[in-house]
């Protein structure tokens, strides 16, 4: 490829406190580390000499839990890369995203804020490691919007071993009164590496996470928001333009510890050792993506997306047109109850898109 | 190179597995410098890797040594190695009528096994002298005089002038030698007499066609000559005699009473069986050598290449393994689950194991098995009988009158303590109780008549597990009895598995099916929809479990881009499916086609 990568991911590994599902990479916030990793994190992102970009996306970790200095030189220091027409989002914790954090992210051009909710439920949120209340997160939407974000997103988790139905439609219509156009939902994965796997936490039931899953799908629907993609929800077509670059498998810069990348074909993936990384040895993995291996990609990607993929642009990267190349196992596994092949895309259906690895593994 | 018979020793060496053989073998050649310590591998005689590996002889071999003895005189010893298990029993009687004497090897922490018990019966069928050796006397749990005690309360033969040796250190090693010159008589025989000389082995090589190993017993026989073997009943022109040490090397002639190859352009291997007198046209023997068996296979199983497209090169793999493995059999077969493969038949479940693992390891196959199937005598109500070998391939019926199965005669050691649980464990195998004695203070022998279709399947697992370990197990073929059988089909879907059917005692029929069914459901992938697995008997549904439908796969989490990982994720799982055969709609892994045989939980 010759086209440069449209899209900057820069990470912020510091969090106040661990959440106990998540297994990114994060370091409680201690002062002292703070300057040199942001001047490293410069250090990386200079060395990729990037013109301009069209998305740019704050992850973490918390990148809210830096100090107000800190935030505004990493935040500025990356607006030079904007192009005129950008998306540019700060991932926020509902306890650090004070009222100077957002006066920074305004000055800053940031034009979309992701705020981790996770759960309305108290108790729930107690639970699994977050020290924030609803109310406080009803405080800081309406703090935000105050100040002029109308992109807002928020994440929630469910599937937790003893959440019943009655909880998360509590927690639907919590977030739907919060009247925002973006919600992400994910269902809870416990992962090597989060506390909750090593006090031994165990997800909940395949069978229930699909009627969740379903409950899910029917409210937000209900209520104006079209699933775009598996487990992305928007109202007045505020897709989140930089994770579709994720999804239709094109390129993107990662920078900062952890993070993880894709430029001129090659896969990477930073190192996780802060020492290492201020030693400015960046990556620690890189693969160059096969053309077999390009295929999986694409499909790992783009059935993630309820439009699916075009099935000419399909044909132009893999020289064949995906039916005809995949009619052998689509009749065999009989597929065609999971996918819709029109004359233009090919899309998996709304079982299909529950039962994506199952496909994928079908087909590759 | 010329020596007189009074200088020759042809020898093997008995043992059970684990004791030692092919490390006193490997001392023995390093002690005659027949092989160099540079050429020293690991026991040389073992040279298949698989055969290192598992730490058994599966093919024989055979060496020729120099030996200068203590009392100044040269010797030339032949050393016949034989195959330890019971899988090869006829070739182990082949190759000990070559010899006209054995080592016995016994552990000194051991003592005396069930396996060692049946090779040393045929050593003496075979009028061969013992001398026994008692190894490992390094370890601290050695106890040689227990081990004396036991060769000669159980096996009747003295025991006072054993070698203590230890292979492992080599130590005493030098009075095994002694021994053989001292104790093992010469062989007899007279070169003038026509030629008799008795095959033991053969191996193929690209070029020369297929090697005999004789070992002469009456005349000689030389390059030129025309040789007839009598039991074939075909004649081959001489090309190239000699002996190996373990190389090649050519002589001119070879005599009464010397072990060594003959090439004489032979092209299929199965024109040379173990057992085989070699004469001459010319000046035949009036009669072959006693013993002679044909050799058939005993249990069968269905061949099938993961990816139909590689039919071809498993047709290719087994004829290649066919050239040096005159008792593997196969000829084509379809399943209509599986395709094309090829039914293949063994002399036992060692020798299914070692084709299959050669298959996949030398020729890089993925391959299906079929549960592995006995023989089947089939009598049919018009008079006939089918021998079965495909339980799919059961006839309408009511057409058949009875079906009898193959039975062995099994001996079972085992410490006195265990032997209530062998016995249930051989009544629950439908057992025919024959005998139960003390061998000494400790161990008892138990011996059964046991349907081979019922060892066939973790039966020694079983048994090492009921005893810690300690029981041990020979057996020989005995008879066909009738049995009280049916076929069960397994249906997937609602459709009949031919792949999967197998034939049943009716008695514990519903049993199976249920362990059947309960473990297909755990091993089958689970699909989009619910597939019920069932199993009949006749037609009659029997037992039935559900694979249930996938409900949601999908690994929705997928922030700050790292695809990467969730590819990684996929790979794995991809990399589980490789073994897997698609019938119908439904992706059965290999091991589904074994799990028809469970009998329990476990």
């Amino acid at each position: 490829m010759t086209n440069k990568p449209e899209s900057l991911y820069i990470h912020i590994p510091f969090c106040d406190h661990i959440c106990k599902y998540c297994d990114f990479t994060k370091l409680f916030y201690f002062e002292k580390y703070e300057k040199e990793y942001l001047d490293s994190l410069i250090t990386e992102i200079e060395h990729y000499h990037i013109n301009r970009v069209k998305t740019l996306y704050f992850g973490g970790g918390t990148p809210t839990s830096l100090s107000d200095e800190g935030f505004e030189r990493i935040l500025s220091f990356a607006t030079q890369y904007l192009e005129d027409d950008y998306e540019f989002t700060v991932e926020a914790n509902v306890e650090n995203l004070t009222e100077s954090k957002l006066s920074i992210m305004k000055k800053c051009g940031v034009n979309r804020i992701s705020i981790g909710v996770q759960s309305t439920n108290d108790k729930l949120l107690k639970e699994i490691g977050r020290n924030h209340s609803f109310e406080d997160v009803r405080r800081v939407v309406s703090l935000a919007k105050a100040q002029g974000f109308d992109n807002i997103n928020i994440d929630l988790i469910y599937g937790f071993k003893h959440q019943s139905a009655r909880q998360l439609k509590k927690d639907l219509k919590n977030f739907i009164e919060l009247d925002i156009d973006h919600i992400s939902i994910y269902s809870l994965i416990v992962e090597k590496g989060s506390i909750f796997y090593s006090q031994g936490v165990k997800e909940q039931s395949e069978g229930a996470s699909r009627r969740f899953y379903e409950i899910i799908l029917k409210t937000l629907r209900k209520n104006g928001y079209e699933r775009y993609e598996i487990s992305n929800f928007a109202r007045n077509k505020k897709y989140s333009r930089h994770n579709m670059t994720y999804w239709k498998n094109r390129e993107y810069y990662g920078c900062g510890l952890g993070a993880s990348g894709f430029v001129s074909g090659n896969r990477y993936t930073n190192t996780k050792s802060l020492t290492e990384y201020n030693k400015h040895n960046f990556v620690k993995e890189s693969e160059k993506v096969s053309n077999k291996d390009s295929l999986e990609y694409y499909l790992i990607t783009n059935f993630r997306m309820e439009q699916g993929f075009s099935r000419e642009e399909f044909k132009q990267k893999f020289g064949q047109d995906f039916a005809e190349m995949f009619k052998d196992k689509i009749n065999k596994f009989l597929l065609s109850n999971l996918l819709v092949i029109t004359p233009d895309r090919v899309k998996l259906n709304d079982d299909g898109l529950l039962l994506m690895d199952f496909v994928i593994l079908k087909l590759i | 190179m010329h020596y007189d018979k009074k200088h020759i020793r042809n020898f093997s060496i008995i043992a059970h597995i684990d004791h030692g053989k092919s490390t006193l073998a490997d001392r023995i050649l390093e002690l005659t410098e027949t092989v160099s310590q540079r050429e020293m591998k690991e026991q040389f005689l073992d040279s298949m890797d698989l055969e290192r590996e598992r730490g058994i002889t599966i093919k024989l071999n055979a060496v020729t040594l120099k030996y200068h003895a203590k009392n100044g005189e040269d010797y030339l010893f032949n050393l016949i190695d034989t195959p330890g298990h019971v899988d090869f029993s006829y070739e182990v009687s082949r190759s000990l009528a070559a010899c006209e004497g054995c080592l016995l090897v016994v552990d000194a922490t051991q003592g005396v096994e069930a396996q060692t018990l049946a090779n040393v019966y045929l050593a003496v069928d075979n009028n061969l002298e013992i001398v026994p050796v008692i190894n490992k006397i390094d370890l601290p749990s050695a106890m040689p005089d227990m081990a004396k005690r036991e060769i000669e309360e159980r096996i009747g033969i003295p025991a006072d002038n054993a070698c203590l040796v230890s292979a492992k250190t080599g130590l005493n090693v030098g009075d095994v030698l002694e021994a053989v010159v001292n104790y093992i008589p010469a062989p007899l025989g007279d070169d003038n007499n026509p030629l008799q000389a008795l095959i033991f082995d053969s191996y193929y090589d690209s070029y020369r066609g297929v090697i005999i190993m004789v070992r002469v017993k009456e005349g000689k026989v030389k390059v030129g000559d025309t040789i007839h073997l009598m039991a074939a009943n075909k004649n081959y022109l001489v090309t190239e005699v000699g002996i190996r040490n373990p190389k090649e090397i050519k002589t001119d002639e070879l005599c009464a009473g010397e072990v060594g190859y003959i090439a004489a352009q032979i092209k299929d291997i199965r024109d040379v069986h173990p057992g085989e007198t070699v004469t001459l046209l010319d000046n035949p023997a009036k009669e072959a050598l006693p013993g002679y068996r044909k050799m058939n296979p005993m249990v069968y199983c269905g061949l099938y290449p993961v990816d139909s497209k590689k039919y071809l090169d498993l047709k290719d793999a087994l004829e290649k393994l066919t050239l040096n493995d005159a008792s593997l059999v196969f000829e084509p077969e379809t399943s209509q689950a599986l395709g094309f493969g090829f039914r293949c038949g063994f002399l036992g479940l060692l020798h299914m194991d070692v084709v299959q693992e050669r298959l996949e390891r030398e020729y890089g196959l993925d391959l299906i098995l079929t549960a592995p199937s006995v023989i089947y005598h089939v009598y049919k109500s018009d008079g006939t009988m089918l021998a079965l070998d495909n339980p799919s391939k059961l006839p309408d019926l009511t057409t058949i009158k009875e079906i009898q199965e193959p039975y062995v005669k099994a001996q079972i050691m085992t410490p006195k303590e265990y032997v209530g649980a062998v016995m249930d464990l051989c009544q629950n195998r439908r057992g025919i109780y024959l005998n139960l004695e003390y061998f000494d203070d400790t161990r008892m022998i138990a011996t059964y008549e046991l349907p081979l279709a019922e060892i066939v399947y973790n039966f020694f697992d079983k048994l090492k597990s009921f005893t810690k370990g300690y029981a041990s197990f020979d057996y020989e073929y005995s008879d066909y009895k009738v049995g009280n059988l049916s076929k069960m089909d397994i249906l997937l879907n609602g459709d009949v598995i031919d792949a999967l059917s197998i034939i049943v005692y009716k008695g514990s029929a519903y049993e199976r099916g249920s362990v059947v069914v309960r473990k297909l459901k755990e091993i089958i992938p689970r699909q989009q929809f619910e597939v019920p697995v069932q199993a009949a008997i006749n037609g009659k549904i029997i037992a039935r479990a559900d694979i249930k439908a996938v409900r949601k796969d999908v690994l929705a989490k997928c922030y700050g881009g790292d695809i990467s990982r969730k590819k990684k994720l996929l790979e794995k799982q991809k990399e589980g499916k490789k073994r897997m055969k698609a019938i119908g709609s439904v992706e059965v892994p290999q091991e589904a086609f074994m799990t028809v045989l469970s009998i329990d939980e476990d």
